[in-house]
């Protein structure tokens, strides 16, 4: 008996179609009650992938629990995805920069189910997140839900963690190339009298990044002239080691979830080069504890009916330290020559220490008016200070630099037309707090322009709609006139690399978004989704970082006006849940549009491309799935993908002449992996290769990437 | 058919005929003569490398937009004016613009950090686009030198190279000896100079200069209180002595405040800008400054030749309208002098520099002029927009004269050392901060 019925149902799991395999029939409960028995039936799900596809912004979806057997870090799978380009400096725990639709990685703000990242830790990243604990990542391209209380300018990427409501334990072991070693452990408890829920989260990764380097410069024996040589990297060892305890209770009258957690993090990090490979350091080393209190506590029906409140509270202790004592010159044999300044300032020894006490208080009221119709209140205070001082060189003089903002959003969303059209309307208010003490290097810094504490206010607004014809089409469109106030990394460096510059404007920005999407069941457990997106930033004040000319320095400067417009587009292709196909493309054109420079004179960078970042670029994913391979209740997936970014200017394709500009080279890597589960992913061991062709790849002028790498993990899920 | 369509068919026909006509008589067209190119001037002696910087004015590690250098075969006003919009050779990441040249030839401590010294020359292919060709690279041996932060000196017939500059936190002086055709490192070693109490470090670099009639290196630094910028006021200049075959210090001796506080500049030698001169003599004249009223002042002292002090008595820069930036000797008792009116501005691109002619023998100066007017005010602190050769000063100004932005460009002013004739020269576009020219000599 065959049924012609299609289900619809959020399954909240896979986006495919699930063809019922190994079972004849499918037991369905109807609205009244009665039974119906399917035979053969397809069922046909929205993930919540995809459903956040359909919503009225511009957001880019990723099912991570799916990939997290063979996934290395978080970034590998949020680099594949339309209109995200993530840059890295070097290997394993390399700093890396991430920009969505054109926008620079600072840009973005990072959220860990709502609260921000760094409140786990200034060292916590997508790079060292364990990938077990994250269900899905949600990425906002452009425009922002209010209920992020956030002043981002480029988008947000939530990462969302498991919220299963069974006991479970995940732990995970991987082994790579260039001696990396990761480990992830974590594990939720509900107490069977009290039921009290525990989650620990235990995890590890470690590594000598001893990649090699191509064609690098160092001494003949003689130690007379350079030779050319092939190099593997010498200090850039890297270890993080995180761990949390989360307690708490849920569906309680009081309260559906209040949990209290507690972290600690440490990431001590060898520096093997400056701003570009040129230099080559070999003892300097930059260290980061942090520990993390936090609670949070979630009620629908808050005081009435329809209110629903959401309150997280954190605070952090998060010391760095960047010691940089050594008067050396180190080349890339490891050999080293006394000289007069140190390694990474090339100025005198520092053992700098900088305390960044971060607090953040979020809460969101929201608050259904009618069917279709909620008004939400969120309320976000972000306080980070810097302390500085330094053991080593007497002559520096300790600060203390605070930076707080507050951000009070209000929200409309609708929904209309049975779910067809929903819109949202929003309006946030940016208030910015800094107070700087510091005053080194003033004419670099900018401390000298700013002096003593300053506030600063801004609102922002933005609006949003989708409208859904019919499954293969859907339009949706927004807009936010958004505000981003530099991180404490733009305005206070980063301790080795990036020097501080206090004078840097917030960045304002009009962002434009326009999508089609959809979806077509061809039938026969085929189905092919696609979209499409156009944006337009016109951005004031553009914050770009800039490699200086003095000792190979980062720092973060304004522009004053850049338009970005650009499109994406992604299709994606699956049969019955077995061959999976997706292709995204993306490209941005982001223009200096400033006219004329002070003096009065026609800027010669006028229209000219924003330099030192990529702006077109694209991946490529197949993978297929066999099932009951070898041992029941198996599947075997083989995967390939392949990434291509074209090349791009250092500096402004006005300055010089092509032939002797600074380029970042174009891009062509190629990654594989095997993934085989059985016990219905009890078990599972992937191995991946990445960088198959061995390609030499670079992400920023002159820092190399790692070449082919392997990397084998074993994964066990009860 | 109707009349109407068959009207339309001969019309869609007919411009059919009329657009194919046009096209055949476009392609077809004579190709125009190209331009016969101007005749080129060139100075067989000399190419002139012309330095710009992106946004605002560079040298002395200002420069964070990037360097891009032009080299052109004459400076005269015949030459079509220098195009800087997509050319240029970019020397940023690799190179700085403060350098030590001779001949064709660049040698320095390259930006790229590679841990050596770096000969190179800048070739202009046939198309008109410059390049850098590395000659010769060699590493450091025991001492250090960070980009830009050394002073240097050439000695034997200009065979041999003497570089000086610091080291642990500006609290040694270190020197090495290098051959020129090679770069290969002869001899290093640390002076034994120590810091007098109370002071905490020497200059950056100090200004190293070779007289040939005692065949003495003299090394003009500073002693400081505290490392880095400082005071005038506080800080000592000293004179070294020293033998250039032994690298001994002969004689080491303080300059008394009132005679000169600081050199002009100490951080990064002559390596941009020229603070050191010799006249016909081998009189030995040294930029500085003093402090006037609390407010750093340019003073232009001479070693007379056969002594090895400053002349106390004998001060070139009398009554200054503020620092004295650069000298370079014109011939015939008279220099050419880059200062700052300290009134109109004292930041690096501030537009208050300009240039004037000094006459030794009294100490008077006059600006400099051209058609009777005085040449420009123009920013760059850390410029050296001015070379001498062949009797003749190219003397460059920015063209950054607010309201005259459409029509003023940087131009370079070609003064006569025999006559005093000041006539016009090349110009330079806009968009950039006009810095440095060399004149490189490829003879």
């Amino acid at each position: 008996m065959r049924f012609g019925y299609r289900l619809i149902v959020s399954l909240a799991l896979l986006g495919l179609s699930v063809p019922l395999a190994g079972q004849d029939s499918l037991s369905v409960k109807g609205a009244l009650g009665d039974t119906l028995v399917l035979h053969n039936a397809t069922v046909t799900a929205k993930s919540r992938e995809q459903q956040l596809r359909e919503g009225a912004f511009a957001v880019g979806a990723l099912n991570i629990r799916l990939q997290a057997s063979t996934l290395q870090s978080l970034t590998q799978a949020i680099d594949r995805t339309a209109g995200i380009r993530i840059r890295e400096e070097g290997g394993v725990g390399s700093d890396f920069d991430l920009s969505i639709n054109g926008m620079s990685g600072n840009s973005i703000r990072y959220f860990l189910d709502g609260m921000p990242l760094d409140a786990k830790g200034t060292g916590m990243t997508l790079a060292n997140l364990p990938v077990n604990i994250i269900d899905r990542v949600e990425i906002y391209k452009g425009v922002i839900p209010a209920s992020f209380g956030s002043d981002a300018l480029g988008g947000a990427v939530n990462i969302i963690t498991n919220r299963s409501n069974r006991d479970y334990l995940d732990f995970s072991y991987g082994i790579g190339s260039f001696h990396t070693h990761k480990a992830d452990f974590s594990a939720q408890y509900i107490g069977k009298k009290t039921g009290l829920i525990f989650k620990p989260v235990l995890s590890a990764n470690y590594s000598k990044n001893d990649y090699l380097m191509h064609d690098v410069k160092v001494r003949n024996e003689e130690h007379t002239a350079f030779v050319i040589k092939d190099l593997p990297r010498f200090h850039d060892d890297y270890l993080s080691l995180f761990g949390q305890l989360e307690v708490g209770v849920a569906d309680r009258s009081w309260a559906d979830a209040f949990f209290v957690s507690a972290s600690v993090s440490k990431i001590d990090k060898e520096i093997q080069t400056g701003a570009t490979q040129d230099r080559v350091i070999g003892m300097a080393e930059r260290n980061t504890q942090s520990l993390n209190v936090a609670a949070r506590y979630e009620k629908a029906g808050f005081l009435t009916e329809g209110m629903q409140f959401q309150a997280s509270v954190s605070h952090t202790w998060d010391h760095s330290q960047t010691i940089d004592t050594t008067y050396r010159r180190y080349y890339w044999d490891g050999t080293y020559i006394n000289g007069g300044y140190s390694e990474i300032r090339s100025r005198g020894k520092t053992w700098r220490h900088y305390r960044r006490p971060m607090t953040v208080l979020r809460s969101n009221l929201a608050y259904r008016v009618a069917d279709g119709h909620e008004l939400a209140l969120n309320y976000l205070l972000n306080r980070t200070g810097n302390k500085q001082v330094d053991t080593w060189d007497s002559d520096f003089v300790p600060t203390d630099d605070v930076l707080a903002k507050h951000i009070i959003s209000l929200s409309y969303d609708q929904s209309l037309l049975e779910g067809r059209m929903n819109n949202a309307l929003f309006v946030k208010d940016y208030v910015n707090h800094l107070t700087v003490g510091q005053s080194e290097i003033p004419s670099t810094t900018g401390s000298d322009k700013v002096k003593g504490s300053n506030t600063q206010n801004y609102l922002g607004y933005g609006v949003g709609t989708r409208y859904l014809f019919a499954d293969p089409l859907a339009v949706k469109g927004s807009f936010e006139h958004s505000i981003r106030l530099p991180v404490s990394r733009e305005v206070l460096g980063n301790g080795s690399t990036v020097y501080p510059n206090v004078a840097l404007k917030p960045e304002i920005s009009d962002n434009f978004n326009l999508g089609l999407f959809g979806t077509f069941d061809l039938g026969g457990g085929h189905t092919l989704s696609y979209e499409a997106n156009g944006f337009f930033r016109l951005v004031d004040n553009y914050i770009r970082a800039t490699v200086t000319e003095t000792e190979s320095m980062m720092q973060y400067v304004n522009v004053d006006a850049v338009h970005i417009k650009g499109v994406d587009g992604e299709i994606r292709y699956d049969w019955a849940g077995k061959l999976h196909a997706a292709a995204n493309v993306s490209y941005d054109d982001s223009r200096d549009m400033r006219k004329y420079t002070q003096s009065g004179d026609l800027s010669v960078t006028y229209k000219n491309r924003t330099p030192n970042r990529p702006w077109t670029y694209c991946n490529a994913e197949v993978s297929y799935t066999f099932r009951n391979v070898g041992l029941r209740d198996s599947r075997l997936r083989l995967t390939a993908d392949y990434q291509y970014v074209h090349w791009f200017y250092l500096t402004w394709a006005a300055y010089g002449s092509a032939s002797t500009k600074s380029k970042v080279p174009t891009q062509h890597i190629t990654n594989a992996s095997l993934l085989y589960a059985w016990q219905g992913g009890r078990y599972n061991v992937s191995l991946e290769c990445t960088n198959l062709l061995d390609a030499l790849a670079f992400d920023n002028y002159m820092l190399q990437k790692p070449g082919r790498a392997f990397f084998l993990k074993f994964r066990l899920f009860l | 058919m109707t009349n109407d369509m068959k009207t339309m068919k001969q019309l869609l026909i007919l411009a059919i005929t009329l657009v194919s006509m046009l096209s055949m008589a476009i392609s077809c067209r004579e190709p125009e003569p190209e331009p016969e190119p101007e005749p080129v001037v060139v100075d067989k002696d000399y190419n002139f490398d012309l330095y710009v910087c992106a946004v605002k004015h560079g040298g002395m590690s200002q420069n964070k937009n990037g360097t891009y250098v032009r080299s052109v075969p004459a400076l005269t006003a015949d030459q079509p004016r220098v195009e800087f919009t997509g050319k240029g050779v970019d020397i940023t990441q690799n190179y700085t613009l403060e350098s030590i040249t001779r001949g064709k030839y660049y040698y320095q401590v390259p930006q790229k950090a590679t841990g050596g010294f770096v000969k190179f020359h800048i070739e202009r292919n046939a198309a008109g686009d410059e390049s850098i060709v590395e000659d010769a690279e060699v590493p450091f041996k025991d001492n250090v030198y960070s980009a830009r932060k050394y002073t240097h000196a050439w000695i034997g017939d200009s065979t041999t190279l003497v570089i000086i500059g610091t080291a642990d936190k500006a609290k040694k002086i270190i020197w090495s000896k290098l051959s020129e055709s090679n770069l290969a490192i002869q001899s290093e070693g640390t002076f034994d100079i120590k810091l007098p109490e109370g002071f905490n470090a020497f200059s950056t670099a100090g200004l190293l200069t070779y007289r040939k009639s005692d065949k003495k290196l003299y090394y003009f630094y500073l002693t400081k209180r505290e490392a880095g910028q400082s005071d005038a006021a506080t800080s000592v200049t000293n004179i070294a002595i020293i033998n250039p075959e032994t690298m001994q210090v002969e004689s080491n001796t303080a300059v008394p405040s009132a005679v000169m506080e600081e050199t002009a500049g100490s951080a990064y030698g002559e390596l941009m800008q020229s603070m050191i001169m010799y006249d016909e003599a081998d009189n030995l004249y040294v930029a500085g400054m003093i402090t006037v009223n609390d407010q750093e002042m340019g003073i232009l002292r001479r070693i007379p030749v056969g002594s090895k002090t400053f002349d106390a008595t004998w001060n070139g820069f009398p009554n200054p309208e503020g620092k004295l930036l650069t000298v370079q000797y014109l011939g015939n008792g008279k220099a050419l002098s880059y200062s700052r009116d300290e009134t109109l501005g004292t930041k690096i691109d501030s537009k208050s520099h300009f240039y004037s002619i000094i006459n030794l023998a009294n100490g008077s100066r006059e600006r400099v002029k051209f058609n009777g007017q005085d040449l420009q005010y123009c920013g760059g602190r850390f410029s050296q927009r001015s070379v001498v050769v062949n009797n003749k000063a190219y003397i460059g100004v920015g063209g950054e004269v607010e309201g005259e932005a459409e029509t003023n460009y940087p131009t370079i002013y070609i003064y006569d050392c025999k006559t005093g004739v000041v006539e016009k020269g090349i110009e330079l576009s806009k968009g950039f901060c006009f810095d440095i020219i060399r004149a490189m000599d490829v003879k």
